[in-house]
């Protein structure tokens, strides 16, 4: 049987409190037995008290008022972050320093002392950058590199490379490896100074990393050929590198025509020009890098463009971290797959001249390819690794059919375009040199007692420097490892000062 | 200022982002978008090329988006009621639909599941 | 006792001489050493005498004892004291000293070291309840004794010394002192905190390697490698060793400690007149401490649980 009342609405009664309800509701009390929702609409405007309100009084946090501080502008942090100082006006000044020069860079005498970088070539270095923000050059006074045996060989390529003898036009090929704070990137970058001291064409990737980041734009090369991808801002870059870097191009006119480029280009215009065009317009910058590395391998002038016609000078070529591009890159193509970066026209460009070239060298008018890699940012990839061993092995004449010839692991996987990037076998040209693998390591005492007298005449040690001293701080930098001396010396200077 | 499907977006943000504030685009779709037409993750609207601003605004218009994709939704839900469906019925009463709990958590079909269902 | 010290010694020489001669020799007789297996029936009784001599005795003739004695007398004076034997042993002692106390003596810390009893097992021995500071008067006495020139040692003093002597002598085993191998490594091991290594060290100029790494890679942290060649630094051998170590377990400061105490070891094997020095410099002295285990029970090794009511 159903009941004939809300058994609901008979126990909610004595809920509504008399007291608490208002006076207004009087004429409806009588009414509302049925529904609640006259008490609901009530309560709303009411000054009554709500349910369980405290009464005291409540004291509100006071609300600091947010710091409204200006964000650095765009791009400033990272101004900031990647800031150079090469100069320390508190550092004592040496004042016989020698300086990077045709005469001292091949001086064997010279070896163990630094040599300081001449001032004018520093904003060469500069546009190159060839500086790193964590080498420690704001400790000294003017920037400077130590002599090591390694420099001296380079120094006595590069020499025989733009002397006169049978060494002219001869193209080296590098690959400088090592463990970490070795000096590496210092190596390239004494390489640079000297190849500024005979006037070569300096190239550079001081970052290899940016390429395959996806942090600047990329295009596929042509409708014909979708699968390469050029990087337009990254080789306006590139351009304007070098032309900021390279006087010498300026003094140099095109020898032949050029397609590819808006606008047709005379004769008589200079090799800077024709960068320039790729530097204004991103969109046609990659046929205009093309365009200027086949002017500066050219060895004589097409009909038409004879006049004016100067021999190019060699070119050094330097990267730095190669291990970057030894991997997929951060791009997708079309159907959402990573791009390897090797179909990166500009990484393919600069892992091809490691080929031996075909009928000519890599570098027709000879030159030197230095290509680093990096201990502390890189990525691991264990092929790169089994490819240095085996550009090891060659150089020292293993052949890859021995048993001792190193072999990526077979239940590992294997990246066979990175082991094709290394294997030079076949025939290089005529003065094209294979290629080789140097491995850095650290200082000799000799060395380490140069560098560490150089932090004592700069006046950032006040020890005597001893041979026992000496000694005990090349072992406790890993066997003279220079990034290692330089903490040392840098942290002694605070426990003296 | 790039006006792209009659919005407009400061030349600052990045097109990643922008696109994604277009109803029924997401990270996947985003992504796939850029990918089509060689824009790299980290590009602003500003850096953007002409042509590129307008593949992306054609695509779009070919998709399936913003208020058609809202009254496509809708009328599913619609069906599902007025085919008499459990799952109808829950769409109906404010309750989940898909076997979640009711004792607790049921904050979203609440807030979603009306009579006119809200997006 | 008057002779610990050097200038009471000769009085009190002459003290026990005197004392001695006052006494019928009789009563020394009865106390003279016992060997250990006759020792081996732990409660032995005074009144029991001493057996004087192996051979068959002759017959008593029970004829000749006119008067038997009023009383027993016991053998040892010392019987009706708390402790006969030990006293006798005492006596004996001194009287030995005594007779001897004009030998020549070694410096304290060159005598043989002796494996004397502890005070308990002396306890079992004799079956008495000796206090330690009695016990403690008869060790210096031997100690006094066993000081003696070890060339001047009379037969006598060293047979009543054996007498305390414990079964076995722990001194005996002496570690073999470390040597170069035939290639002239030597071979060190150290242990701190978790961290355990093992170190070669040859003659060389300063090369260092852990784990087949340098010592840069392997101990970023300059503190680190400044402790672990710290051996060789404080001694300024830096340069004329090479370092090969293996380290396993730990962490940075662990392995680098170890290797310390390693390094230090070894160098002790190359040239043992370091010792000194390198205990100067803090890397001999082992730093046995542990992480304590967590028990049951506690949040860690001691914290407890916040006490909480109900």
């Amino acid at each position: 049987m159903v009941s004939s009342f809300c058994w609901g609405c008979l126990t909610r009664l004595p809920s509504a409190p008399r007291a608490l309800l208002p006076p207004t509701l009087t004429a409806q009390r009588v009414a509302a037995f049925h529904t609640s929702t006259a008490l609901l609409a009530a309560k709303k405007g009411a000054s009554a008290p709500k349910y369980r309100q405290g009464t005291s009084m409540t004291m509100k946090k006071k609300k600091r008022p947010a710091e409204r501080t200006r964000p650095p502008a765009v791009g400033e942090r990272k101004a900031l972050r990647k800031r150079i100082v090469l100069s320390n006006p508190n550092a004592l000044e040496i004042p016989d320093m020698k300086e990077v020069s045709n005469e001292t860079m091949v001086d064997s005498r010279l070896r163990g002392s630094v040599l300081g970088l001449p001032v004018p070539m520093l904003d060469q270095l500069r546009a190159v950058q060839a500086f790193q923000p964590k080498q420690g050059w704001s400790i000294f006074r003017r920037p400077g590199t130590v002599v090591r045996r390694e420099t001296l060989e380079i120094a006595r390529l590069i020499d025989g490379i733009s002397g006169e003898g049978e060494e002219k036009g001869k193209v080296v090929k590098k690959i400088v490896s090592g463990a970490r704070a070795t000096g590496k990137t210092v190596h390239l970058l004494q390489a640079m100074s000297m190849a500024f001291t005979k006037e070569w064409v300096v190239i550079t990737v001081p970052d290899s990393q940016e390429l395959v980041t996806a942090t600047t734009a990329y295009a596929p090369l042509s409708d014909e050929n979708p699968n390469v991808y050029v990087q337009p801002e990254a080789t306006a870059a590139l351009l304007s590198r070098t032309v900021t870097a390279n006087p010498v191009l300026s003094k140099l006119k095109v020898s032949r025509e050029h397609t590819g480029l808006k606008a047709p280009v005379p004769a008589g215009t200079t090799l800077e020009d024709l960068a320039k065009m790729g530097i204004k317009d991103p969109a046609v910058s990659w046929n205009a890098f093309q365009a200027l590395w086949a002017e500066l391998g050219a060895k004589s002038a097409a009909p038409g463009f004879e006049k004016g016609f100067q021999p190019r000078p060699p070119m050094l070529v330097t990267v730095d971290g190669i291990a970057h591009w030894m991997k997929e890159s951060k791009y997708n193509n079309v159907d959402v797959q990573p791009i390897h970066a090797h179909d990166l026209l500009f990484v393919r460009h600069f892992l091809s001249l490691l080929k031996p070239g075909t009928g000519q060298s890599s570098l027709p008018n000879g030159g030197m390819l230095l290509y680093a890699t990096s201990a502390s940012n890189s990525p691991t990839i264990p092929t790169l690794d089994v490819a240095l061993k085996q550009v090891a092995a060659r150089q020292a004449g293993v052949r890859p059919s021995a048993p001792e010839f190193p072999h990526p692991d077979l239940y590992a996987k294997t990246d066979q375009r990175v082991l094709d990037a290394f294997d030079s076998y076949g025939l290089p040209a005529p003065k094209e040199g294979t290629l080789e693998l140097q491995t850095l390591a650290g200082l000799t005492r000799e060395e380490a007692r140069g560098y560490l007298e150089y932090f004592a005449h700069s006046g950032l040690l006040r020890e005597n420097l001893t041979d026992e001293w000496i000694g005990e701080k090349w072992s406790l930098a890993g066997g003279g490892v220079i990034g290692e001396l330089e903490r040392i010396g840098r942290r002694l200077r605070v426990n003296t000062a | 200022m790039v006006f792209i499907l009659g919005v407009n977006f400061p030349e600052r943000n990045l097109v990643k982002k922008s696109l994604e504030t277009f109803f029924g685009v997401g990270k996947i779709h985003s992504t796939r978008l850029l990918a089509r037409f060689h824009v790299h993750p980290t590009c602003k609207i500003g850096e953007l090329a002409n042509k590129q601003v307008l593949d992306i605004q054609a695509a779009l218009s070919e998709m399936k988006i913003e208020n058609d994709l809202r009254r496509q939704v809708l009328d599913n839900i619609k069906r599902l009621k007025e085919t008499g469906t459990y799952r109808g019925r829950r769409h109906a009463l404010g309750l989940p639909v898909r076997g979640q709990r009711t004792r607790t958590q049921t904050k979203t079909a609440v807030k979603l599941n009306r009579m006119e269902r809200r997006l | 006792m008057a002779w610990q010290t050097s200038n009471g010694l000769v009085h009190a020489v002459h003290a026990v001489r005197r004392t001695a001669q006052l006494r019928p020799l009789s009563v020394l007789s009865a106390s003279t050493p016992l060997t250990l297996q006759q020792r081996q029936p732990a409660r032995g009784y005074a009144t029991e005498g001493s057996q004087q001599k192996s051979g068959a005795a002759p017959e008593i003739d029970f004829s000749t004892f006119k008067n038997t004695p009023s009383r027993i007398v016991p053998v040892s004076p010392a019987y009706f004291s708390g402790s006969p034997k030990f006293i006798d042993h005492i006596l004996n002692l001194e009287h030995i000293l005594a007779k001897y106390a004009s030998l020549p003596t070694v410096a304290p810390g060159t005598a043989p070291r002796m494996a004397w009893f502890k005070l308990l097992q002396f306890r079992e021995v004799v079956g008495e309840p000796v206090p330690t500071k009695k016990y403690k008067s008869l060790l210096a006495i031997l100690q006094r004794l066993n000081r003696i020139e070890p060339k001047l040692m009379p037969d006598e003093v060293q047979n009543a010394m054996n007498v305390f002597l414990r079964p076995g002598n722990p001194y005996a085993f002496k570690p073999v002192p470390a040597t170069l191998d035939e290639r002239g490594v030597a071979r060190g091991k150290g242990k701190r905190k978790a961290a355990s290594a093992v170190v070669h060290l040859v003659e060389g100029e300063g090369e260092v390697r852990v784990n087949g790494q340098t010592l840069v890679e392997a101990f970023p942290r300059i503190h680190d490698r400044e402790s672990a060649t710290w051996a060789l630094r404080s001694t300024q051998r830096l340069d004329k060793y090479n370092v090969w170590a293996s380290v396993q377990g730990g962490g940075h400061t662990g392995q680098a400690e170890a290797v310390t105490l390693a390094v230090a070891r070894a160098l002790m094997v190359h040239e043992p007149a370091l010792k000194p020095a390198l205990r100067k410099a803090g890397v001999i002295t082992v730093d046995a401490r542990r992480v304590e285990r967590k028990k049951p029970g506690h949040v860690k090794a001691r914290k407890m649980p916040t006490w909480v009511k109900r």
